[in-house]
């Protein structure tokens, strides 16, 4: 037994990268059913649980009633995921912007990037989510101070990801360009941006997913629509089942977000070779 | 065209007097930290000198290389992965003939792609192409430009051992074809008898070099090169120069 230990676990580590270089479309979703498995089994040990010690709905609801309010409930939950469906849209994109011209101001122009730079790491030690009351001071309960929120919190692994691939450029590539008189704004255009690309992506990857805490938080801080607002009235109300409810539907809407960015990533990046691709 | 280098500074290269005749091929040959990197970057303008000169054609290698009278290429193939093979070998062009139509530096790409013995590989992306065929594009980049003289900074270094010996071969035939000048710094010494006219030895502490040593061997030289006896005594004796050269500079290296 011991013995054959060590080669199963070679086997094991040697087939996977066989498997992710077919095109089967299997493949793919092959690596979903454990999880799904794993996940159906703790919801049914949670729901055994919740019978057995008999707690009360509004502390602790079973599976089966959160599922249940899932279904009932879900025209009211729909329009609150609009609501922040829609914050978290124009705070990522906002964020996006924000952070590639940042990352390409640092990069293009030394002085003032060397000014820039510290500032914006500085800033990045406020605890952004303090200042939510603020943004509502000042922009009112809106979209406004939830995209002002989300873009202070997400812009910066945008920029700082697209920052390291703008300056990771082969400096051979770089001074043979310039020694054939390209420009800086050239170099730019030509190797840099297209090179900080993929870099780009992973930034924006983390910054889709803080824009859905942003919405959320900042409809903690004052809203009046929207899944986060629902959610902190559901728990006033003792709708602990509504809590729940709300919660899948905030991570199911960070899980289609994610989604697409991924699959812009795979349509606009196609020059490095990835499994599954 | 002649270079003439005279480059004196403290660290770096000393005592360097140097010069290439056109259409010739040159290797600089030596160990690590000996300076012949440095010593190409000076040729190819990518550093200025600190005191002494340099000269092109007449030209300083800035002026040089804006005239696109040299071309460049590294240890690796520096390309672009998103762009095609032909796409690279036209973005240098791009850079310099902005007013050229592109069907004319398409054209000249394809040109450049068919003499490097690529034009089936066009469409590939560097990241289907194996290592010597990157360097051949890298190499068809710089011959787009036609400069007069090519500056290769241990091109094959990152290369297998077969394909070295096949590129070597390659280059060689580009070298006839096209005339150009060629500076060629390695630290392989079959590599450098077997490619050049003349061969550089260059030492470390202090980084100099220590001769100038013409190859006798007749071209067209091929696989069978390797076996005349005068390629192994040329091998033998700078392999000989090296190695005191290394020893010397150590003990200075140890005084100093």
């Amino acid at each position: 037994m011991t013995a054959q230990a060590p080669q199963a676990a070679q086997a094991a580590s040697a087939v996977p990268p066989k498997k992710r270089l077919m095109k089967h479309p299997r493949s793919r979703f092959a690596g979903i059913v454990p999880a799904m498995l794993l996940a159906v089994g703790m919801l049914l040990i949670c729901e055994v649980l919740v019978r057995a010690f008999e707690l009360p709905e509004f502390v602790m609801p079973a599976p089966s009633s959160v599922f249940e309010v899932l279904v009932t409930h879900q025209a009211q939950l729909f329009v609150a995921t609009l609501v922040t469906a829609e914050e978290v849209a124009y705070g990522f994109f906002m964020s996006a912007i924000v952070g590639a011209l940042v990352a390409l101001v640092i990069a293009r122009f030394d002085r003032f990037g060397q000014a820039l730079y510290p500032l914006v790491v500085l800033f990045q030690t406020v605890p952004k989510i303090a200042l939510a009351p603020l943004f509502i001071l000042w922009f009112g309960y809106d979209l406004a101070p939830k995209v002002t929120l989300i873009v202070v919190m997400a812009f910066f692994p945008v920029a700082l990801n697209m920052l390291v691939g703008l300056q990771s450029v082969d400096p051979n590539l770089v001074a043979l360009l310039r020694s054939v008189g390209a420009s800086r704004g050239e170099i730019l255009r030509r190797v840099q941006i297209p090179h900080s690309l993929p870099y780009l992506m992973a930034g924006l990857k983390v910054a889709v997913t803080l824009g859905v805490i942003g919405a959320i938080v900042g409809e903690f801080a004052g809203a009046s629509a929207g899944l986060g607002y629902m959610i902190q009235f559901a728990s006033t109300q003792m709708q602990t089942s509504l809590v729940f409810a709300a919660l899948i539907q905030v991570s199911v809407l960070g899980l289609i977000f994610y989604y697409l960015v991924e699959l812009a990533e795979r349509h606009y990046i196609d020059w490095i070779p990835r499994p599954n691709a | 065209m002649d270079f003439h280098v005279a480059g004196r500074t403290h660290r770096v290269l000393h005592n360097v007097d140097l010069q290439v005749p056109k259409g010739g091929f040159v290797s600089l040959l030596g160990p690590s930290g000996c300076g012949k990197s440095t010593l190409l970057k000076l040729l190819a303008g990518l550093l200025a000198p600190t005191e002494g000169e340099v000269s092109v054609g007449g030209l300083t290698p800035m002026e040089a290389v804006r005239q696109r009278r040299i071309g460049i290429i590294f240890q690796e193939a520096t390309l672009l992965p998103w762009k095609t093979a032909l796409q690279n070998v036209e973005m240098l062009m791009e850079v310099t003939d902005k007013r050229r139509p592109r069907a004319e530096i398409r054209d000249r790409a394809r040109e450049m792609l068919r003499l490097v013995g690529l034009e089936q590989a066009e469409d590939k992306r560097p990241s289907q192409l194996s290592g010597g065929m990157r360097q051949r594009v890298s190499i068809a980049r710089a011959l787009a430009l036609d400069p007069e003289v090519l500056m290769m900074d241990e091109p094959f270094g990152a290369l297998d051992a077969i394909t070295r010996e096949e590129m070597c071969d390659f280059l060689l035939e580009i070298w006839e074809r096209t005339g150009k000048t060629i500076v060629f710094v390695t630290h392989t010494i079959d590599e450098a008898v077997f490619l050049s006219r003349n061969v550089v030895v260059m030492g470390t502490n202090p980084a100099r070099v220590i001769e100038n040593m013409p190859i006798t061997l007749d071209y067209p030289r091929n696989e069978d090169t390797y076996a005349i006896p005068a390629f192994g005594q040329t091998t033998a004796h700078l392999r000989r120069i090296l190695k005191e050269g290394h020893r010397q500079g150590h003990s200075n290296g140890r005084s100093a």
